[in-house]
């Protein structure tokens, strides 16, 4: 028998469609349908400049948009051969830990929703709330920061804004502590989250699953490795585990907070004086890069023809992980409540994902296959 | 006196379902944030189901896109009577920055099922989704119930 799920469905924050084929209660098979939040944003960009751009990519996704924002920002720096000042890095990686720190609580706290334990998600959420002052003291939006500028940030920031967000890091620490406890050290959670929506490494590597849900398989990649800033100026640790279950990828998201921290009281404790933002002699040209969003790997390819962006490619980390969810995780969960919750592990971000659509003739509307698009 | 006990009812338990037909996903996120303990939505009678064959409210977020254009009336029509619906952020009301050259969306949603208010904002906060459900919410289910005697 075949259950639908959503798009519209209490388990579910954002339209989308999971099929599940069942035997008994068992999930044999999960097939997700796309296609719900296509709204062209790539067609819409080409043709445009660079401030309208980073406007319009911002809003790609709601969670994780300021990652997106950095990404375009830093493509078009590369095509410009652009050093960004110093002061401008440290303020981007300030804001970019506050955003992964309320992502991950954000996908942790939908997790704890769909497994129907209120008292863990309330305690998850308002932690998060904290966070999100904290955002809001730097950069003004809660959402949708609008904190980069090709060549820095769009403002400075000083000691007030710094002290207040260090106290509430304070509040966020001393909080995680007992809730992250609550769940790893719970014995009715871990009896639903151990050893359900396994994925192994290797079928990890094989759906090109990214971020926290990839580390919680073994996969050891993350892109802040490798950028200039995080090389430079700050010590993490990358958090990995190789159980791959629900479980595994709650707590890697867990433990993630507290490295990022400490990333941000390095950032506070080291930032140097300066400007904040350079003047951009915009060049042509061609450029790639990769970024570590809170879900994984945002990937811009953009060219531009001096002024104007010519083309835009954007890949985000949620369509991989929802399709090695649907593929690996779900295959065998032993109920639907445990295909729902395994599902909300893989924290997906549907906005994200929606990049492509095919109308045939008849005017109907469809996405293509993860595959096809590879 | 039915009426008006129905009434008192009607407004001190609204029950709401987030219909995002095509946002960014920063709507819903605030509304999320909603049920959080420093907002604590419950505390005036409204619980979020997200399932809208029990919803009296429904949380229109983003710009209609191609699918939700039959969809989104389907959705409507499942709600039962007295219902509103609530468009949240400024793509429902305007199409906000999708409603270009090259965008698939069909904005507003008005055009396609009565929309009672409307929360400008990219996206709201919180406090201003609460306060907008609250103001209009219990008086328009109320009048929608009477309407529909």
């Amino acid at each position: 028998m075949i259950v639908p799920i959503g798009p519209i469905h209490p388990a579910l924050k954002e339209p989308i469609r999971l099929k599940l084929q069942t035997e008994g209660e068992r999930v044999v098979k999960a097939e997700i349908e796309y296609g719900y939040v296509h709204r062209g944003i790539e067609k819409i960009i080409e043709g445009k400049t660079w401030q309208k751009g980073i406007y319009l990519s911002e809003r790609v996704c709601g969670i994780c948009s300021y990652e997106h924002t950095q990404t375009f920002a830093e493509t078009i720096e590369q095509i410009s051969d652009v050093d960004v000042p110093v002061r401008a890095q440290f303020l981007r990686v300030i804001a970019n830990e506050l955003d992964r720190i309320q992502s991950h609580l954000l996908g942790n706290s939908t997790f704890f929703k769909s497994m129907d334990h209120e008292t863990l998600f309330m305690h998850v959420l308002e932690l998060r709330e904290y966070a999100m002052d904290s955002i809001e003291l730097l950069t003004g939006n809660r959402v949708n920061m609008g904190w980069n500028v090709v060549g820095g940030v769009r403002m400075d920031a000083d000691e007030r804004h710094f002290n207040k967000i260090l106290k509430n890091l304070d509040i966020i620490e001393e909080g995680f502590e007992r809730t992250r406890q609550l769940f790893a050290e719970g014995p009715a959670l871990a009896l639903r989250c151990k050893g359900i929506g396994v994925m192994t490494k290797k079928e990890a590597i094989k759906g090109r699953a990214v971020g926290p849900i990839g580390r919680a398989s073994g996969i050891t990649k993350d892109f802040r490795n490798g950028h200039y800033t995080y090389d430079d100026y700050f010590d993490f640790k990358v958090i990995t585990r190789t159980e791959g279950d629900n479980y595994a990828r709650t707590l890697t998201r867990f433990d993630e907070i507290p490295e990022s921290i400490s990333i941000l009281r390095q950032a506070i404790e080291n930032i140097p004086k300066g400007e904040v933002r350079t003047p951009v002699d915009l060049k042509s040209g061609y450029a790639m890069r990769q970024n570590e969003a809170p879900r994984g790997e945002v990937t811009y390819m953009i060219e531009t023809n001096g002024s104007l962006i010519k083309n835009i490619s954007i890949r985000t980390p949620s369509i991989a992980n929802m399709d090695s969810c649907a593929r690996y995780m779900i295959r065998d969960v032993p109920t639907v409540a445990d295909a729902v919750a395994t599902y909300a592990t893989s924290d997906p971000c549907v906005a994200c994902a929606e990049r492509v659509a095919i109308t045939n003739e008849a005017g109907i509307t469809s996405i293509k296959k993860f595959d096809e698009v590879i | 006196m039915f009426d008006a006990i129905r009434d008192v009812v009607r407004k001190s338990s609204i029950h709401v379902c987030i219909v995002n037909c095509g946002g960014c996903n920063g709507c819903d996120v605030e509304c999320v944030a909603l049920l959080s303990p420093r907002y604590d939505l419950e505390q005036f009678g409204i619980y979020v189901h997200n399932n809208p064959r029990e919803a009296d409210v429904l949380l229109l977020t983003g710009a209609v896109t191609e699918q939700w254009k039959d969809n989104l009336k389907r959705i409507y029509d499942k709600a039962p009577e007295p219902k509103i619906a609530v468009a949240v952020g400024n793509c429902p009301i305007s199409g906000d920055v999708f409603a270009q050259e090259g965008g698939h969306v069909n904005a507003p949603a008005s055009n396609f099922i009565p929309v009672a208010a409307e929360i400008p904002g990219c996206p709201p906060r919180p406090s201003e989704i609460l306060e907008a459900i609250l103001a209009v919410g219990p008086q328009a289910i109320a009048d929608r119930g009477r309407e529909q005697q």
